[in-house]
């Protein structure tokens, strides 16, 4: 375990890093603000890898966790084992409502620390390469170590009021970096896009908050999670009855909602926008319109996982609101299967596996909607390594290419950047899930396993949906083989495709940015970028076989050491080793046969991709219009908002100013001129106004005021 | 009674105005040739309005926030048992603070861009900030009421003098709205000094009216209050006003003279007539509501700067109001928060617009687009406000919207729904102002050599920036003083 100074380290460093690269960059230039900040992150990485490691060992090596280590330090007695809250300073104290700025370490912050501040410093290092032409570098590497800070405040929140500051923080980093390029349309308007999305689920989050604080009077995560899990008896506050925590029924809106089946939905409203799922979706493939490395870590490894984090931290609340943790298994399930559909239509290599990061979130949530919150955990923890490494790829692969992303124009890649190559064979062999059962695989194979196990065993225990999940994972499992293979094929096999310069430069106005152009073969990434593949790629291969045990294996309950909890009667990760054998197999046979299919259409047969492309028929016309979902929601929501927005503002004109003081000025100027005629001087004027306006308020006050009564 | 220091904060900027209108008689004017003024006369009063800040610092200082009820109370007999007497709580304070700070900002924001007429503009400035001063704090409610009035005046005049092309029309309307607010105010002051006996504040506060009769005063109050903060129907007025306003007059405008429509509720509504505040909670709420989705679309669909701002004031203003009648501390605590915050980030705000207006002498959304290439830290400044207005956490702004939503919240879902669906849109139409006037490629010609913000800019805006985010990280600065205030307004309403 770090000392505390080491984790407040981990945590604020990269915030500092940010301020002193955005704030000093004219003293320091660009290459100062890229060593401070890469350093700075780079130094948290390994510092918090270093931690999950020896918390790991721990573990798992000796069967038990010290809790003393964790809860000593503090000399304050933990209420749940194996936490460990670092007050910084208090932030908000307003009668109950109590906020702080503060630092918890438990298990799930650890693995998050160590995901965010590993990739984020591989990141910062990549961009180094990829960066290398833009000449803004000092802002780009500014916002990256802001967002590594928002984002780390986030997963070490001890209460939802500063894991909301994180959640909103990564979308404002967000914003920045997708609107990076911000002298062109299409990453500015992604970029609004991608706030005001967020915005939409942040709306169900706060409420979630605001409903948090109604029933529990408080907004810190110990004693609201441990309430839950004791079924404590409650008072709330106004507006519920008191009795059980579990039993609590609250009004909203229109309804009576058991108190934590409300709470549940509005939290996950708000993990639906951060994590991109389904009806909340669109603004992830629009946000690959930022830099590349940005994809990688942002919406790919970390930020885009928040969602997942949020409802494994809450899990107590989901085990008792069974309605909330089925909306979340088939939201899920639905998103993993829908986002892989779409992925398979897509001809941008960042889309493509932008849809594919949609998916994989797909299926980490309907592993925590069956219960097997473990589960999930470990596929965002391997996820992040192989998609990054993907996402990373991909940028080698653009950058190689002179910012290529058209996949129908590449080809054939593979004898020009063989490493790239190999760091994307591990990385599609990682995510599709390839492994021999009880033997050995890559990274997703012991994930993503263990979510369609447990989402069998689910439905054998009764568990809403979960057999729904386990077909939809399953399927969503082929069409992910299929993809992957795809994308492959198309960048690294068969011929080079003709390069068509002149319609090269207006066909993506993204990375496009002050390069000049010196079209060619395309080439090798530089060791800058490479190593960062090289790194993801050992994470990629082993820490699914290396964590199996700690995440969801045998010692899970020593590793999660009450961070997660589950109810007596969900038993859904021990019973992944009792589903029948044809369940350990089907991923691997739907593996294999996305592969054969991909293979046979676009490796042995190229045309045949092109030529069911070009047939449009409905199904490929859905599948590549994302199911018509921008177009759906431009003309219903922003129409519609922009038509109300339109009439209101006529309304102020016309009615209300018209009744208002438009109204009474004409009605004064006509008195005026009948009284000028017999009067002079300005003080009857003045008077009349007065008195036929105060006449007029008086009736619309009386006239209000019956309305109100 | 010891130094009569609310009295000097409030003179203060009073007696600058006469001395420098005294220097002006004895010196004659020095008008040039072009109409335009010595500038010597800003300085002057900006002088004055430092003092006063410095002063008010004092203040501050000699307030004690532990203690609950007014302090540095100052009480001499005016008129038939009416009482000159001057006192303030901690929400009292931070207004005074609030007010002190703006002027001098509003004043430097002005040297330059106003050439005409300077000597009344600084004479206007300086008596409306002893009106404002004065309303915070009076505590007898017919002192309360002549500085109340008195400050239409002067705003009255900068609009109607320093204003833009449709100055008069503004004006006018801005008149005609606040002051019949405030005919039904004077009726019931004087009939709450009749029924009471009285005319002291912190004594009115305890009295009780019979139900019938607060109901009555309650509208009256209100008639004035909603007019001021404004609330949905009768807001219509600040837009134009702010649109037809000099810079350092929407300025104050926005940070100030609103803030004394929900500070009049606190003081008088809740605690003098607390059945009626519960009569008419679902009233308010609903209008709050209305006021916060309503006019954050019709500020979405803006296409002048100031216009856009000036509805998102209207919105803002609507949490404050949801806050108050919550009825909770949670609630009022951030309704005081968000009049407070407001008043930094919307002063900003029409500050930014003023940077941009004085090189360009439009506000006309299209006219910009790509100010980020030519104007880097003030790209940098007018993000942080944006996303202050859009209330991120860590900003100023976030902290009073959860904590009016999460008071709401206690009283009615509907209306905290209602209000988080305000700030969706809040991101939208600050979103899109911001992209379409900084980011894109510069295409209007004369934006090429427009210059970044200048020292006085500067000077302007990092105060009000370092006290969004100050205030955003560390709001339990406010809190601690404004507990025992907040508390006091809700007594009787809690109690009865």
């Amino acid at each position: 375990m770090l000392s505390d100074n080491f984790i407040t380290f981990i945590v604020l460093g990269p915030g500092l890093a940010a301020l002193i690269a955005g704030l000093f960059q004219r003293f320091i230039g660009d290459r100062g603000a890229m060593v401070v900040t890469t350093g700075t992150v780079g130094l948290a990485g390994l510092f918090s890898i270093y931690q999950l490691f020896v918390y790991a060992s721990g573990a798992g090596g000796a069967g038990h966790v010290e809790h003393a280590s964790l809860a000593a330090d503090t000399g304050h007695a933990a209420d749940y084992v194996g936490q460990h809250v670092i007050k910084l300073m208090t932030w908000i104290d307003v009668g109950q409502f109590q906020a702080d700025w503060a630092i918890r370490v438990d298990a799930l912050s650890i693995v998050m620390m160590a995901v965010i501040t590993s990739v984020s410093g591989l990141v910062h290092l990549y961009s180094w390469g990829y960066m290398e032409d833009d000449p803004h570098k000092a802002r780009f590497f500014s916002y990256l170590s802001l967002f590594t800070f928002t984002m780390l405040m986030l997963v070490t929140a001890d209460n939802f009021i500063q894991l909301f500051f994180g959640w909103e923080g990564v979308g404002l980093a967000s914003y920045l970096l997708i609107g990076f390029w911000y002298q062109n349309k299409a990453p500015n308007d992604a970029a609004i896009k991608a706030f005001v999305t967020n915005r939409v689920g942040d709306f169900g989050l706060a409420l979630g908050i605001m409903a948090i604080f109604l029933v529990f009077g408080s907004v810190e995560l110990e004693p609201v999670l441990s309430a839950v899990k004791e079924n404590a008896e409650l008072v709330p506050l106004a507006l519920a009855e008191a009795g059980h925590v579990r039993e609590i029924v609250v009004p909203f809106l229109a309804w009576n909602i058991p108190a934590l089946e409300l709470i549940g939905v509005l939290l996950f409203i708000g993990a639906m926008g951060k994590s991109a799922q389904f009806f909340l979706h669109v603004w992830l493939p629009d946000a690959m319109e930022g830099p590349t490395p940005v994809s990688a870590l942002i919406h790919a490894a970390t930020m885009v996982t928040a969602g997942v984090y949020l409802v494994c931290l809450v899990s107590p609340i989901y085990e008792y609101a069974p309605a909330a943790a089925a909306m979340i298994t088939v939201v899920g399930a639905v998103t993993a299967l829908y986002a892989a559909t779409v992925g398979m239509a897509q001809n941008d290599i960042k889309r493509v596996i932008a849809y594919s990061t949609c998916s994989q979130l797909g299926y980490m949530f309907f592993a925590a909607g069956v219960g097997a919150y473990e589960a999930a955990m470990f596929h965002l923890f391997t996820h992040a390594f192989f998609k990054a490494l993907l996402f990373l790829g991909a940028g080698s692969v653009i950058h190689g290419a002179h910012h290529e992303q058209d996949m129908r124009k590449m080809g054939g890649f593979a004898r020009y950047m063989p490493l790239t190559y190999g760091a994307m064979m591990i990385g599609t062999i990682a995510i599709i899930g390839l492994g021999l059962p009880h033997v050995w695989g890559l990274s997703g194979f012991f994930s993503k396993d263990a979510i369609i196990e447990t989402a069998f065993a689910g439905g054998m225990n009764g568990v809403p949906y979960a057999q729904m999940a386990f077909w939809f994972g399953l399927a969503a499992a082929l069409l992910t083989s299929f993809y992957s293979w795809r994308l492959v094929y198309m960048t690294f096999h068969g011929p080079r495709a003709e390069v068509d310069h002149a319609h090269h430069d207006d066909a993506h106005g993204e990375d496009d940015h002050g390069h000049d152009h010196h079209h060619g073969d395309p080439h090798e990434s530089p060791l800058v970028m490479l190593i960062p593949l090289g790194v993801l790629s050992i994470g990629a291969v082993f820490a699914g076989w290396y964590f199996y045990d700690a995440f969801v294996g045998h010692d899970y309950k020593a590793f999660w050491d009450g961070a997660i909890y589950a109810a007596k009667e969900n038993t859904v990760l021990k019973d992944k080793y009792n589903v029948p054998e044809w369940v350990f197999w089907a991923p691997l046979v739907v593996t294999v046969t996305g592969f054969v299919l991909a293979t046979f259409t676009y490796l042995f047969n190229r045309g045949v991709g092109e030529r069911i492309a070009k047939s449009g028929g409905p199904l490929h016309s859905l599948f590549a219009n994302k199911w018509y979902f921008d177009e759906i929601y431009n003309a219903t929501l922003v129409k519609g908002s922009a038509w109300l927005g339109n009439t209101f503002w006529k309304g102020d004109k016309k009615v209300v100013d018209g009744i208002g003081p438009d109204g009474v000025a004409a009605v004064v100027r006509w008195g005026a001129k009948r009284l000028s005629a017999m009067h002079t001087g300005y003080l009857y004027h003045y008077a009349f106004v007065i008195i036929g306006a105060a006449l007029i308020f008086g009736a619309v006050l009386f006239w209000r005021s019956g309305g109100a009564g | 009674m010891d130094f009569a220091i609310l009295s000097a904060v409030t003179f203060t900027p009073l007696v600058g105005a006469i001395l420098i209108l005294l220097i002006k008689m004895l010196t004659g004017a020095q008008v040039r040739a072009d109409g335009s003024e010595d500038e010597r006369v800003m300085y002057a009063g900006l002088l004055f309005s430092i003092a006063t800040f410095l002063i008010s610092i004092v203040m501050f200082l000699s307030f004690d926030q532990s203690a609950s009820g007014y302090q540095l109370v100052e009480e001499m007999n005016w008129f038939q048992g009416i009482q000159y007497k001057m006192g303030v709580d901690g929400m009292s304070v931070l207004l005074i603070l609030l007010t002190t700070l703006l002027t001098p900002i509003a004043l430097i924001a002005s040297i330059g861009s106003i050439k005409h007429r300077l000597t009344e503009y600084v004479v206007s400035f300086l008596v409306l900030e002893t009106f404002m001063i004065g309303v915070f704090c009076a505590l007898d409610l017919v002192v309360f009421y002549v500085f109340f009035e008195a400050g239409l005046i002067p705003m009255f005049i900068i609009i109607g003098v320093w204003g833009g092309v449709d100055r008069i029309y503004a004006s006018f309307k801005f008149f005609l709205y606040t002051l019949l607010g405030s005919l039904f105010m004077l009726a019931a002051v004087v009939y709450m000094y009749l029924t009471a006996g009285t005319s002291d504040i912190a004594l009115l506060e305890t009295f009780s009216f019979d139900k019938g009769a607060q109901t009555w005063l309650w509208l009256a109050f209100f008639a004035s209050f909603a007019v001021k903060l404004p609330m949905w129907p009768v807001h219509t007025w600040l837009p134009d006003a702010h649109v037809q306003a000099p810079t350092a007059g929407s300025v104050i405008l926005a940070g100030i003279l609103l803030k004394m429509g929900g500070y009049g509720f606190l003081r008088f509504s809740l605690p003098m007539f607390p059945d009626a505040s519960v009569l008419f909670q679902p009233f308010v709420f609903t209008i709050s509501v209305i006021a916060i989705v309503y006019a954050s679309l019709v500020a979405w669909r803006q296409t002048d700067m100031k216009k856009l701002i000036a509805y998102s004031s209207v919105a803002h203003m609507g949490f404050v109001t949801l806050g108050i009648f919550s009825f909770t501390e949670i609630g009022v605590q951030g309704a005081v928060f968000q009049m407070l915050s407001h008043g930094l980030i919307s002063g900003a705000l029409f500050l930014i617009v003023g940077v941009v207006y004085d090189r360009m002498h439009t506000r006309d959304i299209s006219a910009y687009g790509g100010l980020v290439h030519r104007m880097p830290v003030y790209a940098t400044l007018f993000m942080l406000f944006t996303m202050a207005n859009v209330g991120l956490p860590g900003t100023s702004g976030f902290v009073g919207e959860i904590l009016t939503m999460v008071g709401a919240f206690q009283a009615n879902t509907w209306a905290a729904a209602g209000a988080a669906l305000g700030v969706i849109f809040s991101a939208v139409y600050m979103l899109t102002l911001y992209r379409r006037t900084v980011f894109g490629e510069i295409t209007n010609p004369e934006l090429e050599n427009i210059q970044d913000v200048n020292i006085k800019e500067l000077i302007c805006l990092i105060p009000l920036a370092i006290g969004t985010i100050l205030l955003g990280i560390l709001p339990n600065l406010i809190f601690d003083i404004t507990r025992e205030s907040s508390l006091n307004a809700l007594a009787q309403v809690a109690g009865g």
